[in-house]
C-alpha cells in the first residue's frame, strides 16, 4: 500500500502560539480519513499546514512520495492537493461560473476543465442555476457548494474539506453528504474535518481525534464506537481538567 | 451651439481620455494589491523621457520610443513592487506604509529624471500632424487619436482582466489571497504582473501626454491628482465606472476652465468630488451604500 499523504511529527502555530504538537497522521492511496475534536484544537491549522498556508516549525509532510514541507501553497495546490478551507469566502466580486473556470488554473487542471465543470454542475444543480450570480451574494450553503466545486475544478488527487456542512440545515447537510460521498466513491481520497462523528463514519474509513494539537485517538470504521462512547470522548476530557 | 461650447466639449473629450487611461492604471493596482500607487504619475514622466531619448535623441522614431517608454515604465513598476511594496504585504499598516513608499518612489523618479535629462524643456513629436475641424472648432489629429486610443486601450484592459485566465487570476489574487493560492495562483507573481501592467499603461499614457505638453519632471504629477479624483469618484472598482468618472471630470474641468478660469478649477473639482461622496459614498457609479 503506497502512502498518499504522510505528516510526520508536525509542530506548528501562529507566532508564539503553538497549536500542533508533534502530530503525525497518514493516508494511503485508496482510503479517506476524517478528523474531529473540540473547537479550537487545531484541525483547521493542520489542514492549512498541509496546504502550505502555515509553516511548521518542525516535522515533515510528504505528498505522493514527495517532501512538500516547505513548498509554496500555490505549488501544492498545483500538484493536485486541493483544499476547501473552513468558511471560504472565495472571490466575492466574481460570478459562479467564472470562479469555477478560474479554479482550473493549473496545467493539470486545465485539461479536465470541461468534464469537471459538468461534474460540479451535476453534483450541485443549484450552482448551475446561478452561474452569473456574484459569490458574495450566495447563501452559506451555496457558498459551501461553490467552495467544494472549486476544489474539484483543481482536478484533485487528494481533496481536503474543512467543515463542509458547518451551519447548514439537516436537509442541506444530507444533500452535501451525498455529494461528498459521490466524490469519494469516484476514487478521490478525502480528508474531511467535521464535528459529527456519525457523518464522518458514513464518508471515511478511519478517523483521527485531535485534541490540544495532538492525535489522541485513531478509530477504524470497522470497530467504531457507538454514540454514547463518542459523547464520552468529547466530554470525558473536560471532566478530567 | 457656440464655438466655445464645441471647443469645451472637444477639450473635455481629450482630458477625459487621458484621465481614463491614468485612472484605469491606478485602479488595476488598487483592485489587486490594495495599494494606491503615488508613483503612477512619475512612471508616466519616466515613460515620456525614455520615449524622447529613443525617438528624438537617438532618432529611432516615435513608434520605437513609445514601445521603449512603455517597457521602461513597466520595468520600473516591477522594481517598485519588489522593493517598496512587497516587503509590506503582511504588515497591518500596509496601506499607510505604501502611501509613503510609493511617494518616495515618485520623488526619486522625479529627481532622477531631472538629473538624467536636465532642466531644458523637451517635447515629443505628435503621432500625426494636422488638424481636424469639427463644427468650426479645431482639434489636432494627435488629440483626436488620443480620443480613439483611450477606449481601445480600456476595452483591451477590460478584456484581459475579465476574459483571460491570467487577467482573472489578478482579480482573484486581489479579492482573496488564500483562496487564490489554493487553486494554484502564485500571488506574488500576480501582484508583480498587475504592477507591471499598470506601470506600462502609465508609461504609454505619458508618451501620449508628452506630445501635448512639455516634458518636465512633474509632467505626470499634476494629472495624477485628477486621476485619483477620478478613481475615487468612479467608486474604486470597475473599469467602466472609472472610465465614466474620467469623462465626467474631463468635461467638468473643460467647462470650469471656460467659465471660472484656470485658477479656481482645481479647487472646484475637489469640491465636486467631496459633495458627490457625501451623497454617494460609493462613488458616482458605486451602487448602493
Ligand atoms: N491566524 C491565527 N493567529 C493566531 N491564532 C490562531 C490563528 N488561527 C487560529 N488560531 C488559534 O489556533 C487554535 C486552533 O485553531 P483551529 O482553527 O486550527 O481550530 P479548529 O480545531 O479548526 O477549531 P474549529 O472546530 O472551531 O474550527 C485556536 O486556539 C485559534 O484561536
Ligand atoms: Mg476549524
Amino acid at each position: 500500500m503506497t502512502m498518499l499523504l504522510e505528516a510526520d511529527n508536525i509542530t506548528a502555530g501562529y507566532g508564539a502560539v503553538t497549536v500542533l504538537r508533534n502530530l503525525s497522521l497518514h493516508l494511503s492511496d485508496n482510503e479517506s480519513i476524517g478528523l474531529f475534536g473540540p473547537n479550537g484544537h487545531g484541525k483547521t491549522t493542520l489542514l492549512m499546514t498541509i496546504s502550505g498556508l502555515v509553516r511548521p516549525s518542525s516535522g515533515s509532510i510528504r505528498y505522493d512520495g514527495v517532501d512538500i514541507t516547505l513548498n509554496r501553497a500555490s505549488d501544492i495546490g498545483a500538484a493536485g492537493l486541493a483544499h476547501s478551507p473552513q468558511g471560504n469566502t472565495l472571490f466575492g466580486e466574481m460570478g459562479v461560473a467564472e470562479i469555477l473556470e478560474l479554479s482550473a488554473f493549473t496545467r493539470r487542471a486545465k485539461v479536465q476543465r470541461k468534464t469537471q465543470m459538468e461534474r460540479v454542475y451535476s453534483l450541485f444543480p443549484r450552482l448551475a442555476e446561478r452561474q452569473k450570480q456574484l459569490a458574495r451574494t450566495l447563501s452559506g450553503g451555496e457558498r459551501q457548494m461553490l467552495s467544494i466545486g472549486c476544489a474539484l475544478m483543481c482536478a484533485p488527487r487528494l481533496l481536503m474539506l474543512d467543515e463542509p456542512t458547518l451551519g447548514l440545515s439537516p436537509k442541506l447537510k444530507e444533500e452535501l453528504g451525498i455529494a461528498v460521498a459521490d466524490i469519494a466513491k469516484s476514487g478521490t481520497p478525502l480528508v474531511v474535518v467535521e464535528q459529527d462523528v456519525q457523518f464522518l463514519l458514513s464518508l471515511t474509513d478511519r478517523l483521527y481525534m485531535i485534541e490540544h494539537g495532538e492525535v489522541v485517538r485513531e478509530i477504524d470504521r470497522t470497530d467504531a464506537p457507538d454514540h454514547a462512547e463518542i459523547m464520552k470522548l468529547y466530554f470525558g476530557g473536560d471532566s478530567d481538567d | 451651439m457656440t464655438e466655445a461650447m464645441i471647443a469645451t466639449i472637444l477639450s473635455g473629450l481629450v482630458l477625459g481620455s487621458l484621465y481614463a487611461m491614468m485612472a484605469s492604471g491606478l485602479s488595476v493596482v488598487w483592485t489587486t494589491l490594495g495599494v494606491f500607487n503615488f508613483a503612477h504619475g512619475a512612471l508616466m514622466t519616466l515613460g515620456a523621457y525614455v520615449a524622447w531619448t529613443i525617438s528624438e535623441y537617438l532618432g529611432l522614431g516615435l513608434a520605437a520610443g513609445m514601445v521603449a517608454g512603455t517597457l521602461a515604465a513597466a520595468l520600473a513598476g516591477i522594481v517598485i513592487e519588489r522593493l517598496l511594496v512587497r516587503p509590506f504585504y503582511t504588515n497591518r499598516n500596509m496601506l499607510l506604509i505604501t502611501v509613503m513608499t510609493t511617494l518616495a518612489a515618485m520623488i526619486i523618479i522625479e529627481k532622477g529624471t531631472q538629473v538624467i535629462w536636465g532642466p531644458r524643456l523637451k517635447q515629443l513629436p505628435r503621432i500625426a500632424d494636422g488638424e481636424l475641424f469639427i463644427f468650426g472648432s479645431a482639434i489636432s489629429v494627435h488629440e483626436a487619436l488620443i480620443v480613439l486610443i483611450a477606449p481601445v486601450t480600456l476595452i483591451a484592459l477590460w478584456a484581459f482582466t475579465a476574459r483571460t485566465l491570467t487577467g482573472r487570476s489578478l482579480r482573484a489574487a486581489g479579492q482573496n489571497q488564500t483562496a487564490a493560492a489554493l487553486i494554484g495562483i502564485h500571488v506574488p507573481h500576480a501582484y508583480g504582473l498587475a504592477y507591471a501592467l499598470s506601470a506600462g499603461l502609465a508609461g504609454f499614457t505619458g508618451v501620449l501626454l508628452g506630445s501635448i505638453r512639455f516634458l518636465t519632471p512633474t509632467l505626470g504629477s499634476e494629472p495624477l491628482v485628477k486621476a485619483m479624483t477620478v478613481v475615487i469618484l468612479g467608486g474604486l472598482g470597475s473599469l467602466g465606472a472609472t472610465a465614466g468618472a474620467a469623462f465626467v471630470i474631463g468635461f467638468l474641468e473643460a467647462f470650469l476652465v471656460l467659465t471660472v478660469g484656470l485658477y479656481w478649477t482645481p479647487s472646484l473639482l475637489f469640491l465636486t468630488m467631496i459633495v458627490v461622496l457625501i451623497f454617494r459614498p460609493n462613488g458616482l457609479f458605486g451602487g448602493r451604500s
